[in-house]
C-alpha cells in the first residue's frame, strides 16, 4: 500500500472525461495495481479511480494509469507532500457474524438472561451435524438448547429443530427443549418455533453488553 | 344447524371476536370463530366465540334457532362477509362441509373446519369485583400509554393491576415515564388483595370495546391459571397473565417538588405539537420557566428550529428542563382536566405530571411521571 498526499490535476480519458482541478488529494496506490484519488471526505468514496487490472507510469511531474481498454488516469503531480509505502500482509477478510458470536459469548456469561436458575454447560456442544450454539440446562434441571442468531429467521428454526431431534435421542440429554434467541425475531420465525414448541428470547445487544444507553431513566 | 339472526348483531359480535384473533394462526383453526347454536329449543342464543391460546373472546347474540348445532369458519372471512351483508336478516345453514349464509338476494357457502379440533374455550375465572365500563375503558386508555412496547423487557408491556379492598390501582411503565390510575370499584365478597400483570395490548383492546358498550363490567381472576377474565353484558372476553415481576414502582414517585406550573392543557399540547415539527424524530422540545412564562422550543442551528412562548403560573427559580415531546404529549393527552400541575425539581429528576379540578385543586387518581432528556451541552 502506497499513500501518496500531493497537490495534483487529475484527467481522466475515457468513456467519460472527468477533471480534477489543482488541489492537495491523497492517491492510494494499492498492490493490486489499483489507483484511486481522495480528497478529505465522502468516506470510503473517492472522486475517482483506476480498478485492476492496470498500470501505472510515473514521468516526471506526470503519471498515467492506463487500464486494458486504453482508459488513462492522468494525475500532474505539482508537490509531493508524503510519499510511503507499507506491507499489509494478506487480509484476514470482514467477519460479518462478529455480532452473532459476540452474542453467543454475552449469553453464555449472562445465561440467565433465558430465565431464573438456568446453568450453563457449554458452547458449541458439539453433535453429528455441526455444534450447538449454547447447550444448557434449566431451573429444574431440564436440557434446553439454544440457537443464537441476530436475525431469527425461518431457516434459525429449522436449524435448531434439526438439532433438537438428534439431541433427544441422546438418553443422558433427553428431553431437551429449545431456545431461538435472537436480537430480533422474523413474525413467520416466531409462530413456526413457538408452534414446534421452541421459546423464542429477544436478545438485547447493547444491555447484554453493559453498554447501556446514557438516556435518562426512570430506573 | 339452521338459524336466523339480526345483520347488525351478527356484524357486530363477529367483527370484536375476529379483533382478538392472530394473523398468523400457527394452527388453521385457531384462526377460525366458533359460531354455536346450542341444542334445538326455538329462541336462543348464537354464541360466536375465538380463541388463541392468549386471548379468547365471546358474544351471545340472540337467535331464532331452528336446528342447534357448531360450527367453525375462517374467522376473517366471516367478519369481512357479516360487514358487507345487506341490512335483512341472515340466515345460517350447515349443510355437510360447507355452511350456508344467505341474506337478502346474497348467498355465501364458505368451507368449514373441523370443530373437534378447536381447543376447549376457557372458563371464565373467578368473579372478582365490577366497574363501571366507561370509567374502566378511560382508566385503561390512560395508563397504557406508558406501557413498554419492548419484548426483551416482558414485564414493561403489561399493566400492572393492584387489588386491595375497594380500590383499583393501575400502573404502566416503560422506564422513560410511568402512568399511574386508582380508582375504587366493587370487589365481590371476601376479595381483599390481588395484583396482577396484564399483556398492555390485551387489556386496552379488550377494555376499549366493553366500555364503549358503557354497562358494568365484571372482573374475574384465576392466578393459578394466570388469566383474566373481563365481561360485559354478553360479551366475555379472557386473557393470559404475564409471569414476570413488575418493577417495584412506588418508590419511584417524587415526594417533593421545587417548581411547578400550572398548564393549560390544550393550549399547551397544541403549542407542543407545533414545536415539536421541527425536533428530529421527536427528539427533544424544551421548557424554559420563568415567572409567569413558558417558552417552549425545540431544534437547533443545525436544523429548523422553533419557539413558542405561553403565559402559565409558575412557582420556582427560572429553569430549563427538557421532555421527548412525544412522551409529554401522551401524558398531557391522558388527562381527564383540561388543567394540569407540572411538578420538579431538577432538569434531571423525574417530573410530575396530575390533572387539576376546576378549583385548580389535583385531582386525586391519576398520574403522571416522566423522566426528561439530557439538555445538550
Amino acid at each position: 500500500m502506497r499513500l501518496v498526499i500531493a497537490r495534483c490535476q487529475v484527467d481522466y480519458h475515457g468513456r467519460l472525461t472527468a477533471h480534477l482541478p489543482m488541489a492537495t488529494r491523497l492517491v492510494l496506490i494499492k498492490a493490486d495495481g489499483s489507483v484511486s484519488i481522495h480528497s478529505d471526505d465522502r468516506a470510503y468514496k473517492p472522486l475517482n479511480w483506476m480498478s485492476p487490472p492496470c498500470w501505472l507510469t510515473e514521468d516526471d511531474g506526470t503519471w498515467t494509469v492506463r487500464n486494458k481498454n486504453g482508459e488513462e488516469l492522468v494525475i500532474t503531480v505539482d508537490e509531493v507532500l508524503h510519499d510511503s509505502s507499507h506491507e499489509l500482509g494478506a487480509e484476514p477478510g470482514l467477519v460479518k457474524d462478529g455480532v452473532e458470536a459476540h452474542l453467543q459469548q454475552l449469553l453464555a456469561e449472562h445465561i440467565t438472561t433465558l430465565g431464573e436458575g438456568y446453568t450453563l454447560i457449554r458452547r458449541e456442544y458439539p453433535t453429528a451435524i455441526g455444534p450447538v450454539d449454547i447447550l444448557c440446562k434449566d431451573a429444574d434441571g431440564t436440557t434446553v438448547a439454544v440457537e443464537v442468531k441476530r436475525r431469527g429467521e425461518l431457516e434459525g428454526v429449522e436449524q435448531l429443530t434439526r438439532y433438537l431431534e438428534l439431541l433427544n435421542r441422546d438418553p443422558l440429554l433427553a428431553p431437551v427443549t429449545g431456545v431461538l434467541a435472537a436480537q430480533q425475531i422474523k413474525p413467520q420465525a416466531r409462530t413456526l418455533a413457538e408452534d414446534r414448541g421452541i421459546r423464542c428470547v429477544t436478545l438485547d445487544y447493547d444491555a447484554l453488553r453493559g453498554a447501556e444507553s446514557d438516556d435518562l431513566r426512570l430506573f | 344447524m339452521k338459524i336466523r339472526v339480526e345483520r347488525d348483531n351478527l356484524a357486530d359480535a363477529v367483527a370484536w371476536v375476529a379483533k382478538s384473533l392472530p394473523t398468523r394462526p400457527s394452527v388453521p383453526v385457531l384462526g377460525g370463530v366458533l359460531l354455536d347454536a346450542g341444542g334445538d329449543d326455538g329462541d336462543g342464543a348464537l354464541t360466536v366465540s375465538g380463541f388463541d391460546y392468549e386471548v379468547s373472546a365471546t358474544v351471545s347474540v340472540s337467535a331464532t334457532i331452528a336446528e342447534g348445532g357448531k360450527v367453525l369458519v375462517s374467522g376473517r372471512l366471516l367478519a369481512d362477509i357479516t360487514k358487507a351483508l345487506p341490512d335483512q336478516p341472515v340466515d345460517i345453514t350447515v349443510d355437510g362441509a360447507r355452511v350456508g349464509i344467505t341474506c337478502g338476494n346474497a348467498r355465501f357457502s364458505l368451507p368449514t373446519m373441523p370443530v373437534e379440533d378447536y381447543p376447549q374455550l376457557p372458563a371464565q375465572p373467578q368473579f372478582v369485583g365490577e366497574l363501571d365500563g366507561h370509567a374502566f375503558g378511560e382508566a385503561v386508555a390512560q395508563v397504557a400509554v406508558a406501557s413498554g412496547k419492548d419484548d426483551t423487557l416482558p414485564m414493561l408491556t403489561g399493566i400492572r393491576l393492584e387489588i386491595s379492598g375497594e380500590t383499583l390501582t393501575m400502573v404502566a411503565t416503560d422506564r422513560f415515564r410511568l402512568a399511574l390510575k386508582e380508582f375504587t370499584w366493587k370487589p365481590a365478597d371476601g376479595v381483599t388483595g390481588a395484583a396482577v400483570l396484564v399483556p398492555a395490548k390485551n387489556l386496552a383492546d379488550a377494555a376499549r370495546s366493553l366500555g364503549a358498550a358503557g354497562s358494568t363490567v365484571r372482573l374475574g381472576l384465576s392466578s393459578g391459571e394466570g388469566m383474566l377474565g373481563l365481561s360485559g353484558p354478553d360479551r366475555h372476553t379472557t386473557t393470559r397473565l404475564l409471569d414476570a415481576e413488575f418493577p417495584p414502582y412506588r418508590k419511584l414517585l417524587p415526594s417533593q417538588y421545587t417548581s411547578r406550573a400550572v398548564l393549560d392543557v390544550p393550549a399547551v399540547t397544541e403549542a407542543i405539537r407545533r414545536v415539536s415539527l421541527v425536533a428530529e424524530r421527536g427528539t427533544q422540545v424544551r421548557l424554559e420557566f420563568t415567572e409567569g412564562s413558558l417558552r417552549l422550543a425545540a431544534g437547533g442551528d443545525d436544523e429548523g428550529s422553533a419557539e413558542e412562548e405561553l403565559p402559565v403560573t409558575y412557582e420556582g427559580e427560572p429553569v430549563v428542563i427538557a421532555f421527548n415531546p412525544n412522551y409529554l404529549l401522551d401524558g398531557l393527552t391522558a388527562l381527564p382536566t383540561d388543567q394540569a400541575e407540572l411538578t420538579f425539581t431538577t432538569p434531571n429528576r423525574p417530573a410530575l405530571i396530575k390533572p387539576l379540578d376546576d378549583e385548580g385543586k389535583v385531582a386525586a387518581g391519576y398520574l403522571y411521571l416522566l423522566m426528561p432528556v439530557r439538555l445538550p451541552g
